[in-house]
């Protein structure tokens, strides 16, 4: 089994539930933005990069998140990674945007909470361990991803941001690969519809704008 | 066509559109200093912070600050991110300064945000 087998069978599934997670998360901020968000003097200029990059994170970890809600029983080792994975990146990414924009605490409470549900709903596909696996990377990965936006702060902090992103786009697909090659002899035993994405993505992006704009924030950021 | 490469060019199409709308470069705030009059602020520590830790200053007048000997360590890297201020002030004589242009509330710190305080411009 190649990486070319994987993008010719696996690579259309993923690509559309990332376009429809872009899709929904920007015409969230679409209409926020009409409605309220063009009133706030500087607005783009201060958010609007860690915004449109908390939005392309979300739309990274979907596609993987979709797929793997779909099995039961996956051998442990590949839950435990699948969990593990998911959970740090969701933690990570999202802590670090909102780190950047709302402080340590803000950034840290926001990635753990998204981080640890996305651990333990992807490690669920293989039981207790993958649950685990995930909730503690969720958890790691939330921590860590504000704080190194704090880090940051005084340096190259949006050149860092891509570079995180980048750097968690290689990861994903890896472990999409891994998903593909990993679940290819068991059998589905739900199939996950695109609102799930839908409803997840419309989540997700309404409360990082809010947090971001509105929310509390750390006395550094005053 | 495959309909993974039209997802693709969707997904390029999408970013590409909101990135130039949402991508917008930093608001500078920092003004030059005409007159050569400004208002001078000496921060001290107190309570594990800088002391004061609120500074008035008028739209337009220019501000420096600068660090007496109590303050220590990562305290002297004095960061005020909305100027774009990031200086070490190695002796009570070194100082930065600055000119708002925009009344508001600036946060500013230490390299490593342990120390903490605000400008408030009127």
């Amino acid at each position: 089994m190649s990486f070319k087998e994987f993008r010719e069978k696996d690579l259309g599934r993923i690509t559309k539930t990332v376009l429809i997670s872009l899709i929904t998360s920007f015409v969230v901020f679409g209409i926020v933005y009409f409605f309220k968000l063009r009133y706030i003097d500087g607005l783009l200029p201060k958010f609007g990069f860690y915004i449109f990059f908390a939005i392309l994170s979300y739309a990274l970890i979907m596609p993987t998140l979709k797929k793997v809600r779909g099995y039961e029983s996956l051998p442990c080792m590949s839950g435990m990674m699948i969990g593990m994975t998911v959970g740090m990146m969701a933690g990570f990414l999202p802590g670090f945007f909102v780190g950047a924009t709302n402080g340590m605490f803000w950034g840290s409470i926001w990635g753990m909470l998204v981080g640890m549900t996305f651990g333990i709903l992807s490690g669920k596909c293989c039981g207790i361990m993958g649950v685990m696996e995930g909730m503690m990377a969720g958890f790691m990965g939330g921590l860590m991803g504000a704080m190194t936006a704090l880090m940051m702060f005084n340096d190259n902090l949006r050149a860092s941001g891509v570079v995180i992103f980048i750097i968690g786009a290689i990861i994903m697909t890896g472990l999409n690969f891994l998903i593909y090659k990993e679940t290819k002899s068991f059998e589905r035993k739900t199939e996950i519809e695109e609102l799930f994405t839908i409803v997840v993505s419309f989540i997700l992006t309404t409360l990082t704008i809010w947090l971001s704009v509105f929310g509390p924030r750390s006395a550094l950021l005053a | 066509m495959k309909s993974s490469s039209l997802y693709l060019i969707g997904i390029v199409f999408v970013i590409v559109v909101f990135g130039v709308m949402m991508l917008k470069g930093e608001s500078y705030q920092n003004n030059s200093n005409p007159t050569g009059e400004y208002r001078e602020v000496i921060l001290g520590i107190k309570d594990f912070n800088y002391y004061p830790n609120a500074i008035n200053a008028d739209v337009g007048e220019t501000v420096r600050i600068k660090l007496d000997s109590s303050v220590t360590g990562c305290f002297r890297s004095l960061t005020i991110r909305d100027f774009k201020i990031n200086k070490y002030l190695k002796t009570s004589k070194d100082y930065v300064e600055f000119t708002p242009s925009k009344a508001g509330t600036y946060g500013f710190s230490c390299s490593m945000g342990m120390g903490t305080g605000v400008i408030i411009v009127k």
